[in-house]
């Protein structure tokens, strides 16, 4: 777990050298109320915990090298949540899995590790595409009105909403890539939504849900689960799987 | 009525979706102790929200004893913030443990913490929203029993119609004892009015509703309590004191908290007490011996502490670290144990000498934020008055020493309204900020780039029971704010900041520090009128205090201000830490003169009677310097 603090900083291995462990994780029951900046703490001390030999950036506050997928809405669990993590020295990625398993509450617990290029791009930006189920009901929510209500925004092309004081505007040609939705059997509405996201735009499922019944003069859903269940690249009309394989060069700039 | 024990958390969780940081409700953090099997189950609450909670050392060290015990389970609670509250209310939902969700009113016993005393209308919050009666004595049979205990527990009359029963001292034994006395004598079949009985058997236990209390000429307007008549209790209920403080688990706090919470790392208690016997400090007198813990314990133990729990920080907690014996033995060792792990030591003051820079430099590594140092009075008459026992030189050389050192920003704090004050000992404060700021530049350059500066804190001091000021009266609000506006117009370098205390906050909180268990009317009010969260600067409502204090008839500032003659009985008298009264009379009075009293961990013994009261003695493994 050393790091060679006492080196001269071009004696420094840079980032890119450092082995980098890809690690999912699921986001569930409770824990799905845990914020991303809190999550990424308790990340950091499972980590810690693991006692795998983790690099830490040779910055003032000296900040372990931890990278996260893109933030999940508070509320909504995930299947397919992602970390990357640079290490001094590589550790069999079977034995890592085992060590962040054992330091890590059930809750998040992670599900697989694999090596990934140490040049590939910062997994914030690079993780574009995602697909959630969403479960809704309330007051006259039924499959036809959340696909009246969802082609009603669509047509605007954009879906414009307040996020505490400020408004938002967010591309739903952009950021919308496809849906669909049927009936449960205990009443309610599973919805399933496939999103993009990129230059700062970012669907919440929950936001779009709302509006969608709420245009059509329903009231918000009463109850409303979401769940994010895949995350992928999008990259010259292909998609990438978060552990690969992967293209041989990185068209966006390396983190 | 004994509420079911049962888990609700399904009930609540509908409600997180729209709260603040729903994160403070989550539980199942990593370190908790999921095993709830009772049979026997306390739930600690610490009366705040779970980030200011969840730091508190006691309630981390009585949970750890209590679910160490085969039988006993031990939960924690928080108060949750408005918003949540209101759902719950509405939705039905009432209080409920972290780690079983059950219902607070399901307990066999609730264990508050009394941190401070503006806690008191967040006690009554807490009890209402559990269902439980606010006041003990409109409890059912099978209620809970209230327990109480903690730093302002040393005048919790204004709080004793609420608490069933309240531990002085330290709690390790106590609470395990008392669990299991409450256990045995429900078991029995006892009424609730016996239990109580029993419970003032346990050493260290007050019971209030088993005291009367008298008003008369020997004693202030709010009385003083004793045994009501055919009760067997002790006229005086001494704390307890555990001796040796290596006898019991370094390490308390196992929870690793899911989200950020004020004092993010860490802690371990590396001594209890200090006998350096500033005058206002109710601390130091109340948990005195000092014991420390032996270095080789805290290093050990520290560092495994920190591989379970993942943290980056540790803290080396106590009232008075560096006076450690061994702090310099114990910096190195975890300095070695921990190089590049990217793990920080902390520790919570420095003194106000060289030794004190030598130690936050080994602990800082190469980082140099601020410095905080604690000179309390601008003069060295007051200092001596309070007996802070640190010189001018003391001063200059730590500031000269510190900016040699590499930190640039100091921060000094002081307090208003100590007994003797003068406007020269403010305008004192001012010239002190001035002089280790003229040092900084001295050391450092004039230039704007240097970075040198001072800020100043200045609190209110608010005499607390059981200290040698505990008859001086508070300083009048309006005087305060004078001597504030004074303090403002002395500092003219703009490289100094000056921040200060509320003084309506003071207020509030000097008068529930002297008051009596009449007090308890005006907590009372105050909470029907919505009086939440007082200790925070945006919820506290001057205003609805002093509506409750006009209802009630009772006049703050009187009370807050009124000097107690030294003969009086004082409301608090029937509770002792084993500090003797004739001792604290003696230090009022040597504070009067400006003549000061050593520690007695470097010089003879000061007669303060701690230890021939209690038992104990001072436990030191090195030598203090």
């Amino acid at each position: 777990m050393t790091q060679p603090f006492s080196a001269r900083p071009q004696d420094l291995p840079t980032k890119a050298e450092l082995a980098r462990l890809r690690v999912e994780y699921v986001k569930d029951s409770r824990l799905s109320y845990l914020g991303h900046l809190d999550l990424i703490a308790t990340i950091e001390r499972c980590v810690r915990r693991s006692r795998l030999p983790f690099s830490i950036g040779n910055g003032f506050a000296r900040r372990m090298r931890l990278q996260f997928s893109g933030a999940l809405p508070v509320g909504a669990s995930s299947c397919c949540e992602y970390f990357d993590l640079r290490l001094t020295e590589p550790v069999d990625a079977k034995v890592a899995l085992d060590a962040l398993r054992a330091a890590t509450p059930r809750a998040l617990a992670p599900t697989s590790a694999s090596y990934v290029p140490g040049t590939l791009p910062a997994l914030e930006a690079w993780l574009n595409r995602a697909t959630w189920c969403v479960d809704l009901s309330g007051a006259g929510i039924s499959p036809a009105s959340v696909i009246e209500g969802i082609e009603s925004l669509r047509a605007d092309g954009k879906l414009t909403y307040l996020r505490g004081d400020k408004e938002k505007t967010v591309s739903l040609e952009q950021c919308l890539v496809d849906y669909s939705v049927e009936a449960k059997p205990d009443g309610g509405v599973a919805v399933g939504l496939e999103t993009r996201s990129g230059n700062g735009a970012f669907l919440r499922p929950g936001i779009l849900l709302s509006a969608a019944v709420e245009r059509i003069g329903l009231e918000a859903p009463s109850v409303m689960r979401t769940r994010r269940t895949f995350q992928l690249h999008e990259e010259d009309g292909r998609l990438v799987e978060p552990f690969g394989p992967f293209a041989e060069s990185h068209q966006t700039p390396v983190s | 009525m004994r509420a079911k024990r049962e888990n609700l958390f399904d009930r609540l969780e509908p409600l997180l979706a729209d709260v603040e940081h729903p994160a403070r409700y989550l539980d199942h953090e990593w370190g908790a102790c999921e095993e709830q099997d009772g049979p026997f189950h306390l739930c600690m609450v610490y009366a705040d929200v779970y980030e200011v909670g969840q730091p508190n050392l006691g309630v981390a060290i009585l949970y750890d004893r209590i679910n160490a015990q085969p039988d006993m389970s031990c939960e924690r609670c928080y108060l949750p913030w408005k918003d949540l509250s209101a759902k719950m209310r509405e939705a039905g939902v009432p209080l409920l443990s972290l780690e079983g969700a059950a219902p607070l009113a399901s307990f066999d016993a609730i264990g508050f913490t009394l941190a401070h005393e503006l806690i008191a209308t967040n006690v009554l919050e807490t009890l209402d929203l559990a269902g439980i009666a606010i006041s003990s004595d409109e409890r059912d049979e099978d209620d809970p029993i209230i327990l109480a205990g903690g730093p302002s527990a040393w005048n919790c009359e204004p709080l004793a119609p609420v608490f069933d029963a309240v531990l002085l001292g330290d709690g390790e034994e106590s609470i395990v004892e008392v669990c299991a006395c409450i256990r045995d004598a429900r078991s029995e079949g006892l009424s609730r009015a016996d239990i109580l009985r029993r419970l003032a058997g346990v050493p260290g236990t007050y019971v209030p509703s088993l005291y009367d209390v008298v008003v008369d000429e020997t004693s202030t307007r709010w009385g003083y309590a004793v045994p009501r008549v055919g009760e067997e209790v002790p006229e005086v209920v001494l704390k307890r004191a555990i001796g040796d403080l290596s006898k019991t688990p370094a390490v308390a706090q196992k929870i690793v908290p899911y989200m950020g919470i004020v004092q993010d790392r860490l802690s371990l208690e590396v001594l209890r007490g200090c006998a350096r016997g500033c005058r206002f400090c109710q601390a130091g007198m109340t948990y005195r011996p000092v014991r420390e813990r032996p270095a080789d314990q805290i290093v050990s133990c520290g560092v495994e502490a920190l591989l379970a729990s993942g943290h980056n920080e540790i803290s080396l907690s106590s009232l008075s670290t560096t006076d450690h014996s061994q702090c310099e033995k114990m910096l190195s060792g975890f300095n070695e144990e921990l190089a590049e792990k990217g793990i920080r030591v902390s520790i919570p003051s420095q003194r106000l000498d060289s030794f004190g820079v030598d130690m936050a430099a080994a602990v800082a590594g190469g980082r140099r934020g601020g410095l905080t140092f604690a000179p309390e009075a601008g003069t060295q008459r007051l200092r001596d008055v309070i007996n802070k026992n640190v010189s001018e030189e003391d001063i200059e050389r730590a500031a000269r020493n510190a900016y040699e050192a590499g930190w640039r920003r100091m921060k000094l704090y002081f307090m208003m309204g100590l007994p003797t004050e003068t406007d020269e000992d403010v305008i004192g404060i001012a010239r002190l900020a001035e002089r280790v700021l003229e040092i900084g530049r001295e050391v450092v350059g004039k230039g704007r780039k240097s970075g040198v500066s001072v800020s100043i804190s200045v609190a209110v001091l608010v005499p607390k029971a059981h200290t040698p000021f505990q008859w001086a009266p508070q300083l009048d609000p309006d005087e305060v704010k004078r001597r504030q506006q004074l303090l403002l117009h002395e500092v003219r370098d703009r490289a100094i900041r000056i921040s200060y205390h509320d003084a309506d906050v003071s207020l509030v909180e000097g008068a529930l520090s002297k008051m009596g268990r009449g007090g308890f009317e005006l907590i009372r009010a105050a909470w029907e009128k919505g009086c939440r969260f007082d200790a925070w600067t945006s919820e506290f409502r001057f205003d609805l205090w002093c509506e409750a204090a006009r209802e009630c008839g009772v006049d703050l500032v009187a009370t807050a201000c009124e000097e107690y003659p030294l003969s009086a009985r004082l409301p608090w008298d029937h509770t002792s830490p084993g500090v003797s009264k004739g001792y604290l009379q003696r230090e009022w009075l040597r504070a009067v003169e400006g003549v000061t009293t050593p520690d007695c961990t470097r010089s003879s013994c000061t007669g303060c009677g701690v230890c021939s009261t209690l038992g104990v003695h001072n436990v030191i493994w090195g030598v203090r310097g």
